[in-house]
C-alpha cells in the first residue's frame, strides 16, 4: 500500500481487495497490500510504571542504583538488571531507548498523555495508539476486532479510546484474559433463529440510522460485526486446549496466561493487541516487589518473544513495552520509588525497529538523559514509520478536520528504525 | 518497668541507614545501608564522631551484627558479600556467601557460630574464627529473616518460618505467619522483616506487617507471638492503622519491653514500646520520619534510632539549594532512658 494514501483509503482499499477476485493475487500491488496488512502490534503497558533502574537501565553500585546486580546480555556491553535473566538473553530481538523524557510525573494524565502520543491540544481527545492502528491499518484480513485489549478485572467495550476517531475504533477488553459475558451464542437458539433475529435487527438498525449520526451508526454497527466475528472464532481465547509447558513458560500468574491468551490473539491475525499488568507503582518497598514482578514479566515477555520468532510473526509484529514513565533515582522514607519522567525507558521489538539496539543513555546516577531525549511523541512517529506509516504525510479525519496523527512538532527516534 | 525515652540529640547522616548496630561495649555504632560501605561512628555516651568506613562492598551494604563478647564485626551486601572485620582490619571475607542479595546476619548466643539468608533461598552458618561454611539449606524461596539459638529458626517471603537442626539436617519445628504475607495481581507481598525469641527462647516473635494491598502498599504494622515449644500463635500484635507500614527492627531491652520502629506508607512510621504482656504500646513516638533501624546500647540507657529526613518522597526532580538532584538521608535519634 502506498505510504503517501489517506486513512480512508486503507479501509476502500482491503474491502476492493476482497471483492476484487483471484486476478489480484498475482498483482504486485496484492503483494504490498499483503504485507501492508500482515502487519500487527502487540503493546504490553505496565501500569503505575515500572522502575528504569531496575529493569533495562541498571547503575549497579552507585547511590540510587539499588540492591541488585546487573547481568550482561546477548549483544556485548548491554547490560540488565539482573530480575531479567531471560529476556537478557534475547537483547539481540530488542531495541531499548534509554533516553525518554516525557515531563509528566502523574498517572491521572500521564496515562491519557503517553497513550494518546501527546498531541498538541487540538480541543479534541487524541485517539489511544490501538485506536489510531485500528484506523490506519483497519482490521487486516483475520476480519477480527482491530483493537483488543487484554487486562485484569471487567472488560467491554472501551470507545473512549478512540477519542475523536469515533468508538467504532475503541477498544474491545478481554477483562481477566475472557471474552465478554454473553458473547457466544446460547445453546438453546439455533443458528437458523440466530440468523433471523439478525436479520430482524439489521432490518431496525436501518430505520435507525436514518435518523442518527453516520459514525455512531457505524459504532452501533461494528460491535454487532465484532461480535458475529468472535463468535466465529471463539478458539482464540480458549486457553484450555493450550499445552501445559506454553502455560508454565509464560507463567501461571495472570500476566502469563494473559500473555499468552495475547499469542492466541496475534496468531489469529488481529491487528492491535494491547496487554495490561497493573500494580506497577511502588512507592513503597520498591526492591522487593520489583523483585517478585519482575522475573514475571521476564518470563512472559521473553517467552512471547521466542514464540513470536519461532512461528515468524515476529517480522510482521511491532512489539512495543513501556508504561507512563520511569520510577525516581531518590528511594523514600518508604524504600519506594516515585514517579519519575526524567529519563527512564521502552522496550521495542519486531517489525520495523532495529534488534540488538540501545539508543540513548543516562548520566552515571541515572538523574538525566545524557544523549538526546525523546518524548512520547517521538515514539508515536517511530511506531507508525515501523508500521509503514509516514506521520508527516498521513492525516486523521475529524469529521472533516485533518489532524496530525502524532505530535507535529517531533520527529522519530531515527536510530531505533530499522 | 516502663521505660520513658528522651531524646537526647540528632547526628547527620549522608546516606540512608536500614541496620544499625552497637559494638558489644557498646563503644562503637556500625550502620549499613544504601551505599557499598559500612558507616561507623565512635560513641562516648554522648556523641557520635565518625570513624573511617568499611569500603569494598558492591551494590548497598544490606546487614549487620557484632560479635556478642569480642570486637568482631560481620556485615554483608547486596551482591553477597560477607564479611568478617575488626576495626578497618578483614579477617575473613567471602565475596559470593550468597548468589546477590544478604538479607541478614544472626550471630549465635556463644559467639562461635553466624548464620545468614539470602534472596538466593539459601541459608548458611559459618564459623566465626575461621569464615569456614558450616553448613547450608536450600529453603526453596526468598528468606527474609532469621535467627540462631542452638537451632536456625528462618522465615522466608510467604511467611513460612520453620526451625532447624542445620547439623542434622533436620527440621524440628513450624510456625505459620502466611498473615504476613499477600500476592496481590503479580506482585508478592512479604511482610516478615524480623524474628526474635524471648522469654529465653520460650516465645518467637514475628515482626513486620500485614500487607493488604501491593505496589504503594498499605499494611499494618504487626508482630506475631509464638509459642515456641507447640509453633502456635499465642499473640497478635498490630499498632496503628493501615498507613503505618513495616516494622523494620525490634529489639528487647533488658527490663523486658520490646522496642519497635517502622515506616509507613503512605504514613510515616514511628518508634514504639511494649511490654509483651499488653496489647497496646505503652510509648509511641511519631516525630521521626520513616524509622529503619534501632541501635540498643549494652548499657541499656541508650538506643540510636535511624529515620529518613523529611519530605524524603516526592514525583519528579526534585533540587537542593545547590541545584543538584537531591538525595535522602538517615538522621541518628540519640535517646536516653
Amino acid at each position: 500500500m502506498n505510504p503517501l494514501c489517506t486513512p480512508r483509503d486503507h479501509t476502500f482499499s482491503r474491502r476492493a481487495f476482497l471483492g476484487g477476485g483471484l486476478g489480484l493475487l498475482t498483482s504486485p500491488l496484492f503483494a504490498e497490500a499483503m504485507k501492508q496488512r500482515d502487519k500487527q502490534v502487540l503493546f504490553v503497558w505496565l501500569d503505575g510504571g515500572m522502575s528504569q533502574l531496575e529493569t533495562w537501565d541498571p547503575k549497579p553500585n552507585t547511590e540510587f542504583g539499588g540492591p541488585f546486580r546487573s547481568i550482561p546480555t546477548s549483544v556485548p556491553g548491554v547490560h540488565f538488571c539482573e530480575l531479567m535473566p531471560k529476556l537478557a538473553k534475547q537483547m539481540h530481538k530488542l531495541c531499548v531507548v534509554r533516553s525518554m523524557c516525557t515531563k509528566d510525573n502523574a498517572h491521572s494524565s500521564g496515562v491519557d498523555r503517553i497513550q494518546r502520543g501527546d498531541p498538541k491540544n487540538r480541543g479534541v481527545p487524541y485517539p489511544h495508539f490501538g485506536a489510531g492502528v485500528a484506523k490506519l491499518l483497519g482490521p487486516g484480513s483475520s476480519g477480527l476486532p482491530p483493537y483488543v485489549w487484554i487486562k485484569p478485572g471487567s472488560g467491554g467495550f472501551r470507545a473512549e479510546d478512540a477519542g475523536f476517531l469515533g468508538p467504532k475504533y475503541g477498544s474491545l477488553a478481554f477483562g481477566d484474559g475472557k471474552p465478554p459475558d454473553n458473547l457466544l451464542r446460547h445453546p438453546d437458539i439455533s443458528a437458523e433463529q440466530d440468523a433471523a433475529r439478525n436479520e430482524l435487527r439489521q432490518m431496525l438498525d436501518q430505520r435507525f440510522a436514518k435518523q442518527r449520526e453516520k459514525r455512531v451508526v457505524e459504532a452501533n454497527a461494528s460491535v454487532f460485526d465484532m461480535a458475529n466475528k468472535l463468535m466465529a472464532r471463539a478458539d482464540i481465547f480458549d486457553t484450555s486446549k493450550l499445552p501445559e509447558r506454553d502455560r508454565d513458560r509464560y507463567g501461571r500468574h495472570d500476566f502469563g496466561q494473559h500473555m499468552l491468551v495475547a499469542r492466541q490473539m496475534l496468531e489469529a491475525g488481529v491487528r492491535f493487541v494491547k496487554v495490561t499488568s497493573y500494580g506497577w507503582d511502588t512507592h513503597g518497598d520498591n526492591f522487593n516487589a520489583h523483585a517478585t514482578m519482575v522475573p514475571k514479566f521476564d518470563q512472559a515477555f521473553s517467552a512471547m518473544l521466542e514464540d513470536l520468532e519461532a512461528s515468524g510473526l515476529l517480522k510482521t509484529t511491532l512489539v512495543i513495552c513501556l508504561s507512563e514513565f520511569g520510577r525516581t533515582p531518590r528511594i523514600n522514607g518508604h524504600v519506594g520509588r516515585d514517579h519519575w519522567s526524567e529519563a527512564w525507558s521502552i522496550a521495542m521489538a519486531g517489525h520495523g525497529v532495529k534488534h540488538g539496539m540501545v539508543v540513548g543513555e543516562t548520566n552515571e546516577r541515572g538523574t538525566e538523559v545524557k544523549s538526546k531525549p525523546f518524548d512520547i511523541g517521538s515514539a508515536f512517529h517511530t511506531w507508525y514509520r515501523a508500521l509503514g506509516i509516514d506521520p508527516m504525510k498521513t492525516e486523521f479525519d475529524n469529521a472533516g478536520q485533518p489532524l496530525p496523527i502524532a505530535h507535529d512538532d517531533m520527529l522519530p527516534i531515527k536510530e531505533a528504525l530499522a | 518497668m516502663k521505660l520513658e525515652p528522651k531524646q537526647l540529640t540528632e547526628f547527620p547522616s549522608e546516606r540512608q541507614i536500614t541496620a544499625a548496630r552497637f559494638n558489644h561495649d557498646g563503644s562503637i555504632l556500625a550502620a549499613a545501608g544504601y551505599e557499598p560501605a559500612v558507616r561507623r561512628w565512635q560513641f562516648d555516651g554522648k556523641t557520635l564522631t565518625p570513624l573511617p568506613s568499611l569500603n569494598g562492598f558492591h551494590g548497598y551494604s544490606t546487614a549487620l551484627a557484632f560479635h556478642p563478647q569480642q570486637p568482631h564485626l560481620f556485615c554483608a551486601d547486596s551482591w553477597g558479600q560477607l564479611r568478617c572485620c575488626e576495626g578497618e582490619k578483614t579477617l575473613w571475607q567471602h565475596e559470593t556467601a550468597h548468589d546477590g542479595w544478604l538479607r541478614q546476619i544472626a550471630v549465635s548466643p556463644n559467639g562461635k557460630r553466624i548464620a545468614t539468608c539470602g534472596k538466593d533461598h539459601f541459608i548458611r552458618v559459618w564459623d566465626v574464627a575461621s569464615g569456614k561454611k558450616l553448613a547450608e539449606h536450600d529453603a526453596g524461596e526468598d528468606v527474609y529473616a532469621l535467627t540462631i539459638v542452638d537451632s536456625i529458626t528462618f522465615g522466608d517471603m510467604r511467611g513460612r518460618i520453620e526451625t532447624w537442626d542445620l547439623d542434622l539436617k533436620k527440621k524440628q519445628r513450624s510456625f505459620d505467619a502466611a498473615v504476613l504475607y499477600k500476592l496481590d495481581r503479580i506482585q508478592d507481598l512479604g511482610g516478615l522483616r524480623v524474628l526474635r525469641f524471648i522469654d529465653d527462647g520460650k516465645t518467637l516473635l514475628a515482626a513486620g506487617t500485614t500487607p493488604q494491598n501491593g505496589a504503594t502498599p498499605q499494611s499494618i504494622p504487626t508482630i506475631l507471638f509464638f509459642d515456641t515449644a507447640s509453633g502456635k500463635l499465642t499473640k497478635t500484635v498490630t499498632h496503628g492503622t493501615n498507613k503505618e507500614g513495616y516494622i523494620h527492627d525490634l529489639v528487647q531491652h533488658p527490663s523486658g519491653c520490646l522496642m519497635s520502629v517502622s515506616s509507613g506508607t503512605p504514613g510515616s512510621g514511628m518508634l514504639f514500646l511494649l511490654n509483651p504482656a499488653d496489647k497496646e504500646p505503652f510509648h509511641v513516638n511519631t516525630k521521626m520520619a520513616n524509622c529503619h533501624s534501632l541501635a540498643l546500647h549494652p548499657d541499656g540507657k541508650h538506643f540510636v534510632v535511624t529515620s529518613t529526613n523529611r519530605d524524603s518522597n516526592g514525583n519528579g526532580k526534585s533540587l537542593g539549594k545547590d541545584g543538584q538532584y537531591k538525595t535522602n538521608t538517615s538522621p541518628l535519634h540519640l535517646f536516653e532512658m
